[in-house]
């Protein structure tokens, strides 16, 4: 109990704090990098609390249950919140080593992890809309760092289709009061079931939509590929692989855990927006000559088994899709690290993430395939789909493994200390891709006491 | 009265996605902003019951819903933060780009995208020339 505060008020008071300091200086991003580490401890107590014994609730302000706002820990939001803060981390450690350029970045960072953690750990929707737009304000600043024309024409075009994204949300968080009364999850999940189904297909429509945009799926994906591609390094990897987990999370919790009988109705939908993204993304990466472009394109394609996953349904295939989201963070978060190194082990890493991305073992990707394999086994349309897309995915991880990394390496690259500094955290990632490639227990595990979550809320 | 406040909120969205799928970038922020007020409007109308005012003591009668006027402060508050930060960002792409017009910035960019595909269709060919 005392930890899940304690998890949320570390990047909170120091995030605040770092703000109104110099991070371009040495001690303040490390001391950054220290209260990202603090918080993912945090967390992991909660999680492991949360593991044994069941979700923990806390009630702000001392008030009584069903008045004050509440938090509320379950194994799916603790998950989500372990993977985004240590995505955060690598990508916030990578940056330290090398150099910080704009003094509000770690800061920033620090606001960016206090508001995911609080919109994965809360029981109220209204909340949830708070951190949201919490995390999401940070993530606009985050998203001009460098300063440069190209990446402020493309901030501002984030900035504006996601502000839109979070005005539809707020319109369905006022239908939904609406028609339950209440906005609290556990309570909304009953009421919604006996709901008139018109509304209540409203509002899921109006969820949808906003978690499309944030997650970039084929049909609101249109704003991704500038960003991606524009942003630094850092800042991409934050964005594909801390930010996007709200849009996975969001559809999981509100459509899976609120919503789940307009879920069902949906499920053919979705299954087809996911198809269209994993080939849209497949098929437009293949048309890529960088890297950034490349793995912008293919970000749209690996949602889409995502969300085909949820458009299946079913504790397997839910387990499916936040395990794919877990690969496809850490795959992600480690290639766009990368994208501006060069040599034989940067090379190295990248063929270990493009294997993780095409689904070959003994990489992690290999599990999320496997699981998605598993969870659309009924279907012989679907399977040859997901098989279609792994072999996009490795034509264009491998076409730009070769256009990138088969050239020779230039003169300047190899310098004593700075050379192992710039790479120490792409090395971390890739050990981990492999590790839970090659022992996936763990993560099996969470991942399916996270679905366990969510079909006991539908229930 | 439910009516009334759907069709304002309707026309209030209307009005915004018309604004903002303008080339001037001010009108997109306006456009935001009126979205926003949609939003907050639709915030007000969820309210459960309608009455006086919900402050103590209470009067005779029934009060107004205070959680949605809760919600729909929350709203504006944030509302007004994020406009600000997209002013802010709207000046600074208009410096960089010396426009505040859409069309001139999406030139500007369409011309240095093109640069970096020539440089790299360039880099790609003489390495498939050295390969054959």
């Amino acid at each position: 109990m005392t930890a899940l505060s304690v998890a949320l008020l570390i990047p909170w008071v120091v995030g605040v704090a770092l703000l109104v300091m110099d991070g371009r200086r040495r001690s303040i991003r490390w001391i950054a990098v220290g209260a990202l580490g603090a918080t993912l401890v945090a967390l992991g107590a909660v999680a492991a609390d949360v593991l044994r014994a069941g979700p923990i609730v806390v009630t702000t302000g001392n008030w009584p249950l069903g008045v004050g706002i509440t938090l509320r820990a379950d194994a799916l939001g603790v998950t989500f919140a372990l993977l985004s803060v240590a995505m955060l981390t690598a990508a916030v450690t990578h940056e330290a080593f090398d150099h910080v350029a704009e003094r509000e970045f770690p800061g920033l960072v620090l606001l960016l992890a206090a508001g995911l953690i609080g919109t994965f750990l809360t029981g109220d929707i209204f909340n949830f809309y708070v951190f949201f737009e919490l995390a999401l304000a940070a993530s606009y600043v985050l998203a001009i760092y460098g300063r440069t024309p190209r990446v402020l024409g493309a901030g501002l075009v984030f900035t504006a289709v996601n502000l839109l994204g979070t005005f539809v949300f707020l319109l369905s968080v006022a239908s939904i009061y609406r028609v339950t009364g209440t906005l609290d999850m556990s309570r909304i999940a009953d009421r919604m079931a006996v709901a008139d189904p018109n509304a209540a297909i409203l509002i899921a429509v109006g969820f949808f939509v906003a978690f499309s945009v944030k997650l970039g799926l084929f049909p609101f994906h249109f704003w991704l590929p500038t960003v991606y591609a524009a942003a630094r390094p850092a800042v991409a990897a934050i964005l594909s692989g801390s930010l996007a987990n709200i849009g996975a999370y969001g559809l999981l919790r509100f459509g899976a855990g609120l919503l789940p009988r307009e879920l069902e109705l949906a499920g053919g939908a979705l299954i087809v927006i996911g198809v269209a993204s994993i080939v849209y993304g497949g098929v437009l990466a293949v048309s890529r000559r960088t890297g950034t472009e490349m793995l912008a394109y293919s970000a749209i394609g690996q949602v889409g088994y995502v969300l085909v996953a949820i458009g299946v349904g079913g504790p397997v295939a839910f387990a499916a899709a936040i395990l794919y989201t877990v690969v496809n963070a850490a795959n992600k978060t480690m290639l766009f690290l990368t994208t501006q190194q060069r040599g034989a082990l940067v090379g190295g890493l990248f063929a270990v993430g493009a294997l993780s991305i095409a689904g070959v073992p003994p990489a992690v990707g290999f599990i999320g395939k496997l699981e998605v394999f598993r969870a659309v086994m009924g279907q012989p349309a679907l399977l040859l789909i997901v098989v279609l897309g792994s072999l996009l995915s490795f034509v264009y991880a491998f076409q730009i493994y070769q256009f990138e990394h088969w050239r020779p390496e230039p003169a300047m690259a190899r310098s004593g200390e700075g050379w192992w500094r710039a790479r120490i955290v792409p090395i971390s990632l890739g050990g981990l891709i492999l590790a839970l490639g090659v022992w996936p227990e763990p993560l099996l595990a969470l991942s399916a006491a996270a679905a366990g979550a969510l079909t006991g809320v539908a229930r | 009265m439910n009516l009334v406040f759907a069709l304002a909120a309707a026309a209030l969205f209307g009005v915004g996605a018309f604004l903002v799928l303008h080339r001037d970038l001010v009108r997109l922020v306006l456009g935001v902003v009126v979205i926003s007020q949609s939003a907050v409007l639709t915030l007000l109308a969820a309210s459960l019951e309608r009455g006086a005012a919900p402050i103590y003591p209470l009067p005779e009668g029934g009060v107004s819903d205070p959680l949605s006027q809760a919600m729909a402060l929350t709203a504006i508050v944030i509302g007004m933060a994020v406009t600000a930060l997209l002013l802010v960002l709207v000046l600074r792409v208009a410096v960089a780009f010396h426009s505040e017009e859409l069309e001139e910035v999406a030139e500007t960019e369409l011309a240095l995208d093109a640069r970096s595909e020539e440089v790299h269709a360039r880099a790609h060919a003489d390495e498939d020339a050295a390969a054959g």
